[in-house]
């Protein structure tokens, strides 16, 4: 079934969110990571692929989120894993903008592999 | 098996700052690092002038103390910051510095990461961290060695032909993922064989070598140690709060830009994210909730010296311009509180 915009999470105003910045955002027993960049808005899973940590105090540079623990880095538009020690891509979620207000498909996750 | 600890950082601390103006200051920059390159260059051209003009003569090794000096504290400090990924906005830059400085550092680049980033997970917890470099307390016999560089070169030299020889200590094993641990080998490899490759040059007439690379970076071993035996000698073990762990220091313009600011450790500590030339904002901003930093990197290595020396000989080690955990506070025979994991 086609996503509905019943199945959107409104997350917030696009304005929270600077350039070159992530969120954090929890909705009932999962959490997410919501981030800013010249390309747009795109979301995550919230935790490394690599280790138990968060996301939400890693750095953005350009479209790459880097994990503050051991580094390993991620493309946030497609989830991709780019370099060690994180092996496995990260799943990404469609963000659609209405009215400057973020909202998230969290039931259309999406995986480029599952190495 | 192993406990599970929170990360010390901030959080474990109980500082707090406002997160606008930790992003801020976590904004990495391509610029003050390579301005720091272009000074670190000048000034390694300068003293190795010096040792060529002092050729011949006996104040070579004055010279070549000097330039050990301006070579080695650089160098472990680039390879620090650039291993925390936060030397220069550019990856590939980051990574190129990581691989050069830590060839003049001793230390696999992977290795290099991978150990430091658990120190930060569990900074000075007892056989959790992978970079307490001495016992605890320290006795003279120790500080002498680690003074002197003598253990760190030991330790670097053992892992690195280990390394070289897939041989992984349990530690490393544990600190490193399982995925990385063949580049770790290949690396090593690599370092060995350029650290051959310098030792035969040597062999082979090219003496030059000699005189401004092999023994200037060990006569600045020392020079290295003064300021990173600081780090957190005399501090408390398996504490939650950096506060306790860790230590910062006064010093000089000179020392600061040679250092990367790293005489700001609780701060580091605090938040490792923030890169270098960050850190004395972070310090201001900071100050209000953590202890004042020791006096300066002379003063506050002499007070280390009293210390131990002091505990040596049985007597009372209450330092009395320095912080010191109430732990490090011996008198008669010291009872060994924590094992090296370097």
């Amino acid at each position: 079934m086609e996503g509905t915009v019943n199945d959107r999470i409104h997350v917030c105003c696009s304005d929270s969110i600077e350039l070159e910045d992530v969120i954090r955002f929890d909705h009932e027993d999962r959490t997410f990571c919501i981030y800013h960049t010249l390309d747009g808005f795109f979301a995550t899973d919230g935790y490394c692929t690599h280790e138990e940590q968060h996301l939400e105090d890693g750095i953005v540079i350009d479209n790459v989120i880097e994990c503050p623990l051991h580094q390993g880095r991620f493309d946030v538009r497609t989830g991709k894993a780019l370099s060690a020690p994180a092996c496995i891509d990260l799943i990404t979620y469609p963000v659609s903008i209405e009215n400057n207000e973020i909202y998230i498909l969290i039931d259309k996750p999406h995986r480029l592999s599952t190495a | 098996m192993t406990a599970r600890l929170a990360p010390t950082n901030a959080t474990s601390s109980g500082v707090r700052l406002d997160p606008k103006v930790i992003k801020s200051l976590r904004r990495r920059k391509n610029g003050p690092g390579l301005v720091f390159l272009l000074q670190w260059g000048l000034v390694l051209t300068s003293t190795g002038w010096l040792v060529w003009s002092a050729m011949g003569t006996e104040w070579v090794w004055l010279a070549m103390l000097v330039h050990g000096g301006m070579l080695t504290l650089p160098a472990y400090a680039l390879s620090h910051e650039t291993a925390h990924g936060t030397a220069y906005r550019a990856r590939w830059l980051n990574e190129t510095v990581l691989w050069f400085s830590s060839i003049l550092y001793m230390e696999e680049p992977l290795h290099r990461r991978y150990t430091h980033t658990n120190h930060h997970t569990y900074t000075w917890h007892q056989n959790l961290d992978s970079q307490m470099p001495f016992d605890l307390p320290m006795t003279l016999r120790i500080w002498v060695l680690e003074i002197a560089g003598l253990s760190l070169l030991r330790y670097h030299i053992v892992q690195l032909v280990r390394m070289a020889c897939a041989q992984y200590s349990p530690m490393i094993r544990k600190v490193v993922p399982q995925d990385e641990l063949s580049r770790l080998t290949r690396n090593a490899r690599i370092f060995t064989l350029l650290y051959a490759l310098i030792a035969a040059a040597i062999f082979l007439g090219h003496t030059w070598l000699l005189w401004f690379l092999v023994i200037p970076r060990l006569l600045g071993g020392p020079v290295m140690q003064c300021f990173t035996i600081l780090q957190h000698a005399e501090a408390a073990v398996n504490s939650p709060s950096i506060l306790d762990t860790t230590r910062s220091f006064d010093t000089n313009w000179l020392g600061r830009v040679l250092y990367m600011n790293m005489n700001y450790h609780v701060e580091h500590h605090l938040y490792p994210n923030v890169p270098f030339f960050s850190l004395p904002v972070l310090g201001h901003e900071v100050a209000s909730q953590i202890p004042e930093p020791d006096p300066g990197l002379w003063r506050t290595n002499l007070e280390l010296v009293s210390v131990v020396l002091r505990r040596s000989w049985g007597k009372n080690t209450r330092a009395r311009t320095i912080r010191q955990a109430p732990q490090m506070i011996t008198e008669g025979v010291v009872t060994p509180i924590s094992k090296a994991t370097m």
